[in-house]
């Protein structure tokens, strides 16, 4: 369980004035859990990740996993980041079992390891190539399958599928729906896509930009289905899935008392 | 043809990235054909050479005929020139460059990296790093003959100097570059902070230290050669002043074409090491 209590991100901009990335937000991720949080860019989101992730001190307010404070960057958190993070210099398979490394697992087992959850992403069959040789969407498989080798309680992932076509970016969706549903993972996932968060989230929350904060959460459940039938077209026409994105929209662009987005 | 012109060679590019990547291959057919024509351009200039001396464009003693060179040139592999050998001229100045350039990286390469990890390191050396690497060596090399003598330690002091900021100075860069996601990734999956030196900063450096090798090796063979116009015993450089000396120009041409094939084998073995040590350079 990853609880998060208070927490404000505060910067001091260039003018001297304080920008407030991250507002007094609270949020809890429970075990067997997506939360996915939605927003315009600014709002927030991405600090609200990496503060988790440990790389960007929190000015106030706590968040703990499993009742741990964290305060750095640790093999507990995996991170997916939108921006491929592979090491050129290794094979595929050496940069799943990275973080295995790093624990100081010997090379046949953590190898072996790492082919499992290549295999889990289907890529089984380019364990040996450089990254290089691999497209965006692959690349982006194996990061996921990095950042599930070492085991960690939750997975960060940020705009991890932002960059890829949004047919790679489907495929992606169902990937990770699958895995979700086989690892029972608890997951937060940042994405500026609403059809997105519908789409993989057990829980949406919005943010709003400056101060950066969340404006409303919403139950979702599609994701179940989803990682069943593997079909996006039936989700994207129920009128329920309709009904929220239509709400979610209206709250994106006209945020509650702080002036227009636009 | 040029490339467009293909349909094949276009849809080489549309080709996902998980076959081979198109780019080697084209890369590959644009060396081979610049092979060529670099080929015809040294045959061409060869060819203007023999032509110049056989039609007397210039006396002898300015520009002496290739013939007569290669003549020297066994004169001197044979018989020696100026106090030892054409080898061991050779031997001489290639044994003054690779200490130099082994001081170099042995010292270069961790002082560097340490001055990208730790400000105040940086902050100390880089005042008298940069303040000397900016000098002309050879303005400096007089002091060092006055602290050193004449001997073998002026000329090694002098070149490790030139050999030691550039690969010092890039292997700070390098570690200053390393993307910083690259380091959260490695923390994250839980990495020390020594196994985040020798698994992600090391190897993420090392293009730009490789570049910093190369910039060392033409740093250290241009002050070679004119540490041994000045002051030495032995070496290429002092076997052309001292063909100079007599108007021995044919020489002094056997000389500079060694001193020219040996910068070449250099050039020949970065690259070679570039593609041993970093063959993703470029690709991410």
């Amino acid at each position: 369980m990853l609880q998060i209590r208070d927490a404000s991100v505060t910067f001091p901009a260039s003018d001297g004035s304080a920008v407030h990335a991250l507002d007094h937000v609270s949020l809890d991720i429970a075990p067997d859990s997506i939360v996915v949080a939605v927003g315009a860019s600014g709002c927030g989101k991405s600090t609200l990740l990496n503060a988790i992730a440990g790389f960007l001190p929190l000015t106030e307010g706590s968040i703990t996993l499993d009742g741990e404070e964290i305060d750095r960057p640790g093999g507990d958190r995996g991170v997916v980041f939108q921006k491929d993070t592979l090491l050129p210099w290794a094979s595929v398979v050496d940069n799943v079992a990275l973080g295995l490394k790093f624990a100081g697992i010997s090379r046949t087992v953590r190898r072996e390891r790492a082919r499992e959850l290549l295999d889990l992403v289907g890529l089984v069959d380019f364990a040996d190539k450089p990254p290089y040789e691999l497209s965006g969407g692959m690349r982006q498989r194996v990061g996921l399958a990095r950042a599930l080798a070492t085991d960690p309680k939750i997975l960060l992932m940020d705009e991890p599928f932002g960059a890829l076509d949004s047919l790679t970016r489907e495929t992606m969706q169902q990937l990770l729906a699958s895995v979700w549903a086989r690892t029972g993972k608890q997951v937060l996932f940042i994405t500026h896509s609403i059809e997105e968060a519908l789409t993989l989230g057990t829980t949406v929350v919005v943010m709003s930009p400056r101060p950066g904060r969340i404006v409303a959460r919403f139950k979702a459940g599609f994701v179940r289905e989803f990682a069943e039938t593997g079909d996006i077209g039936p989700i994207l026409s129920n009128p329920h899935f309709i009904e929220l994105r239509e709400e979610i929209r209206a709250l994106i662009h006209r945020p509650a008392g702080k002036g227009t987005l636009q | 043809m040029t490339l467009a012109a293909d349909p094949r060679a276009v849809f080489t590019h549309v080709q996902p990235a998980a076959r081979r990547p198109p780019a080697n291959r084209a890369s590959k057919t644009v060396s081979s054909g610049t092979l060529l024509i670099s080929t015809i351009t040294l045959l061409a200039l060869l060819a203007l050479w023999f032509v110049a001396t056989q039609l007397g464009w210039a006396t002898p003693l300015f520009l002496p005929s290739p013939a007569e060179v290669l003549t020297q040139f066994q004169a001197v592999a044979l018989d020696g020139y100026a106090d030892g050998t054409l080898l061991q001229h050779t031997l001489a100045s290639l044994g003054r460059i690779l200490v130099a350039l082994g001081i170099g990286v042995v010292l270069g390469v961790p002082i560097g990296l340490l001055m990208g990890l730790n400000r105040w390191v940086r902050g100390t050396l880089s005042v008298p790093i940069g303040l000397y690497w900016g000098l002309p060596p050879l303005a400096y090399l007089p002091l060092l003959i006055i602290w050193l003598g004449i001997g073998e330690s002026s000329k090694i002091v002098l070149l490790s100097l030139s050999t030691f900021a550039p690969i010092c100075f890039s292997a700070q860069a390098g570690v200053r570059s390393v993307p910083v996601e690259r380091i959260n990734a490695a923390l994250s999956l839980g990495a020390t902070r020594l196994q985040l030196f020798t698994n992600i900063i090391l190897p993420s450096a090392l293009p730009e230290i490789l570049t910093g090798l190369r910039i060392a090796v033409a740093a250290g063979l241009s002050c070679l050669v004119a540490a041994e116009l000045i002051a030495a015993r032995s070496g290429l450089g002092y076997m052309i002043m001292s063909a100079a000396n007599f108007l021995s120009t044919d020489v002094v041409f056997v000389g500079l074409i060694l001193i020219a094939v040996l910068a070449f084998l250099f050039a020949i073995g970065m690259r070679w090491l570039e593609r041993k040590l970093v063959p993703w350079k470029g690709k991410i």
